[in-house]
């Protein structure tokens, strides 16, 4: 009974209860679509710094995390014996080998930070084979194929299939040097790894290194990098002292704070915003409950509890918050999916931006994430029933008696 | 009595001062000398010679051995002859450049502005000391800080507008026979980073110079690059075109 008086009174003025329906409505699908962005956008940072050249897990030698000690460095199989092949949780485990060395073409040289990699494997943990704007990802079949940034190329104004010198000081004091054949080149808009970084095959940086069946570090992805943390102390737990694995968030400690921050400025948006869709829903109800003193009056003398009133006010809220819930969320979850799939590119306008350690795309470009949606949408109806309990307070308050006799 | 005080001190500075701007430009001109004569020591006009070098740091140890050829302070050309895996691996200097050339690739490297601090050939000698040693008097200024029976301190700061990796550099000097027994070199907040100790004095042709010569870095106390010199012969037939790119490649 109470419920079809609360649709008939919804419903009693139409135009009114449609535009505080709108902006309901507007508001929780902007800010899902705004939200989604912003994850977006998060999203694209994390990625650039985990999957262009870290992955979520990195296992090494203490002295190697703390200052890239060439000597500090592993068995080539390290990982098979701390990492079981069963771990659902990690999905791409790649050795490596590093080297700081000098790379040139002709007259021209530049510093350089070599990683030597398994192909196949290194695949799986960056996915510098999705940044390709020219040739190929090294493979296999070509022991001295090199994967260069788009800076270094242009610096040393070399293209695939170019044969470079790289000298670098190897492990036994030797001047370690030989040619690597340029088969691809990547640009990934973060300057340091354009400029900077070379991949080539692992048994040819060992060989360069007089540092056989040996690597610097074992690069992971995670199915979940938000749980690299816990994946990392789980792991570390039945590592030896002296090897260490770091998750990103060690790795890029402004990039965890970035996202801590992040948390929280999402929740003083959806306040702020829905501050004011509160105000209008407010608004709404009062008027609706004003118009309605005389009827309250009668319901009550004919024996209407208070609470049963407070109860239809509240109710009439609650529905016309459910309905904004179920319209919002469906026009903001369609807009994401645009956002997501589509986007919006801004390469015209602006270039990459590299902060905290992450890239920061031109292109607007949506991520679901759980809490995109459930934030907005608990914050919605808790804000309507809010809104709404001032009305209902003031309607069931009313003295009957006074009430019918009001115009 | 103050103002008494207050004349002597004044004078006493006066007087220093004077001193000080009178006497310097005489140690002047005999303290470049010096240094000079150190630092061309094994240069001459010209110069030959064999040398093994010996590098040992914490991780390995290894002994290069090496044939070099220089002509006045700037053309200098130095191979490597053994051991086997690095025979010919040379390193040319004309003026202030510095190019490497690489056997197995066959490739001639220019070593570039940002790797002139860079060790060279593993050693603790760096590609800066093989361009820059040599011309320490145009960049530093030079002043006798002590002299005693048996040697002479000349102590080098950098001139203002010179662009040096030394914040100071002292030079031991032995009086008699003239020739260098330590160079430390200071960094920029005067830590001593670095020694050179010269020892093994011979006479070659109508020269005394120290044959062996010990690199200390002082933050790795158990590392050290020592030169031996095995040959030296001064004053060769040999022009500047000995010291083309093309005879880099060239043994």
């Amino acid at each position: 009974m109470l419920m079809t008086l609360a649709f008939r009174n919804l419903w009693r003025n139409r135009r009114r209860t449609l535009l505080t329906l709108s902006a309901m409505v507007v508001s929780a699908a902007l800010l899902i679509l705004a939200l989604g962005v912003f994850s977006g956008m998060f999203r694209d940072m994390l990625a650039s710094a985990t999957e262009q050249y870290y992955g979520h897990l990195v296992l090494a030698r203490a002295e190697y995390h703390e200052r890239r000690d060439l000597f500090a460095h592993l068995d080539e199989e390290v990982a098979s014996r701390y990492i079981s092949a069963e771990d659902t949780e990690i999905i791409g485990i790649s050795p490596r080998l590093r080297s700081f060395g000098l790379i040139s073409l002709a007259e021209t040289s530049q510093p350089v930070e070599v990683l030597g990699i398994i192909p196949e494997r290194e695949k799986r943990v960056t996915s510098l084979q999705n940044k390709l704007i020219a040739g190929d990802y090294p493979s296999d079949a070509v022991s001295n194929g090199a994967l260069i940034g788009q800076g270094l190329a242009r610096k040393l104004k070399v293209r695939t299939g170019d044969e470079m010198v790289f000298v670098t000081q190897a492990a036994d004091g030797s001047i370690g040097n030989d040619l690597l054949l340029v088969t691809g080149i990547f640009a990934t808009g973060d300057s340091r790894h354009d400029n900077n970084l070379v991949l080539a095959p692992l048994r040819w940086v060992q060989k360069i290194m007089v540092l056989p069946g040996r690597i610097h570090e074992v690069a992971m992805t995670l199915a979940d990098p938000m749980l690299a943390a816990q994946s990392a102390d789980r792991i570390n737990a039945q590592l030896p002292d002296d090897v260490e694995i770091l998750d990103w968030g060690d790795l890029l400690p402004e990039m965890r704070e970035v996202i801590a921050a992040y948390d929280v400025s999402r929740m003083i948006i959806v306040s702020i915003l829905y501050m004011a869709t509160g105000l209008g829903i407010l608004n709404t109800f009062f008027m609706s409950v004003m118009e309605r003193t005389r009827e309250f009056g009668i319901l009550m003398a004919q024996g209407m509890r208070p609470w049963t009133i407070r109860g239809l006010v509240l109710l009439e809220t609650c529905i016309l918050g459910c309905i904004a819930l179920a319209i919002g969320l469906t026009c903001g979850a369609v807009m994401t999916l645009y956002m997501k799939l589509i986007g919006i590119d801004l390469a015209e306008y602006i270039t990459p931006v590299t902060y905290a350690g992450g890239t920061i795309l031109p292109r607007l470009h949506a991520v679901f994430e759980a809490g995109n949606f459930y934030v907005p949408a608990g914050m919605l109806l808790l804000v309507s029933l809010v809104a709404g309990f001032l009305p209902a307070n003031r309607a069931a308050r009313l003295d009957p008696v006074q009430a019918v006799r009001e115009v | 009595m103050k103002t008494e005080q207050i004349t002597i001190i004044l004078s006493t500075l006066f007087l220093s001062v004077t001193l000080l701007l009178t006497v310097r430009p005489v140690f002047a001109l005999d303290v470049e000398a010096l240094v000079r004569q150190v630092e061309q020591q094994y240069m001459g006009a010209s110069s030959r010679s064999l040398t093994i070098m010996q590098v040992k740091t914490s991780h390995w140890e290894r002994t290069l051995e090496m044939e070099a050829w220089s002509l006045d302070r700037d053309y200098f050309l130095v191979r490597i002859t053994e051991p086997a895996k690095e025979r010919d691996v040379a390193t040319l200097k004309r003026y202030r450049e510095v190019w490497n050339y690489l056997p197995k690739v066959d490739r001639v490297i220019k070593v570039p502005p940002s790797m002139m601090g860079g060790s060279w050939m593993g050693s603790h000698i760096t590609n800066d000391d093989l361009v820059k040693a040599n011309h320490i008097e145009k960049e530093y200024d030079l002043r006798l800080i002590e002299e005693t029976e048996t040697y002479f301190l000349v102590e080098c700061l950098p001139k203002n507008d010179a662009a040096v990796v030394w914040g100071k550099i002292v030079y031991r000097i032995n009086k008699t026979p003239q020739v260098p027994e330590q160079v430390d070199y200071y960094d920029e907040e005067m830590v001593r980073v670095r020694e050179i100790h010269f020892d093994d004095v011979q006479q070659v042709g109508d020269r005394i110079v120290p044959m062996r010569l010990t690199v200390l870095p002082m933050e790795k106390p158990d590392e050290q690059t020592i030169l031996q010199y095995r040959e030296l012969v001064f004053d060769i037939p040999i022009d500047e075109t000995y010291f083309s790119l093309r005879n880099l490649e060239k043994p």
